[in-house]
């Protein structure tokens, strides 16, 4: 049995693996725990007031609801100035 | 990511798997990290004062429960992008 199955034969009823579809699916996850991970961060660091309880008080909760959805918009906003900048940059040639 | 062959798929439960182990760890240490700067400042004693240590748990408590509920948000967010073709 090879390790990860590099080396191993292609098998004709499960099909071949294909390096870099594992690979793009793993970028995928990627991305998806590194967005995450930073709203973890920022979401804290803007919204978690102090150590008195152990529970989330209502305002720290309703900061955090509010904190994904605005991280989010910044995400796809930011994302739209890229693109036209990426656009403008390619018309400027 | 569903176009994967069994044995891709196979490959990448592995993967993944390992991931989250890598994951675990990298979490465990940054609340450690977090609660430390946040809880203990006092070092006339290398004991904890019973302040930190109640400091520690509510810390330890209260993130555990921040990142329940961003978890549970960003899930709705995915979900909506989805349903949307990428629009909020």
């Amino acid at each position: 049995m090879s390790f990860l199955g590099l080396g191993g034969k292609p098998s004709g009823a499960a099909g071949a693996i294909s390096r870099s579809k594992i690979e793009s699916a793993e970028t995928e996850i990627d991305t998806v725990a590194d967005l995450f991970n930073r709203l973890i961060e920022s979401c804290h660091k803007k919204c978690i007031q102090g150590y008195q309880e152990g529970d989330l008080s209502k305002q720290e909760g309703l900061c955090l609801d509010r904190c994904v959805y605005k991280y989010f918009e910044v995400n796809a906003k930011v994302g739209e100035l890229m693109q036209s900048m990426g656009q403008q940059q390619f018309q400027n040639r | 990511m569903d176009q994967l062959n069994p044995r891709e798929q196979q490959e990448f439960s592995q993967i993944v798997e390992r991931k989250q182990m890598k994951d675990f760890m990298r979490l465990y240490s940054s609340l450690v990290e977090r609660c430390f700067s946040d809880c203990v400042n006092d070092f006339t004693s290398e004991r904890m004062t019973s302040k930190e240590t109640d400091c520690v748990s509510k810390c330890s408590e209260k993130f555990l429960k921040h990142s329940e509920r961003i978890g549970q948000r960003f899930q709705e967010m995915n979900t909506k992008l989805m349903q949307n073709g990428g629009k909020l």
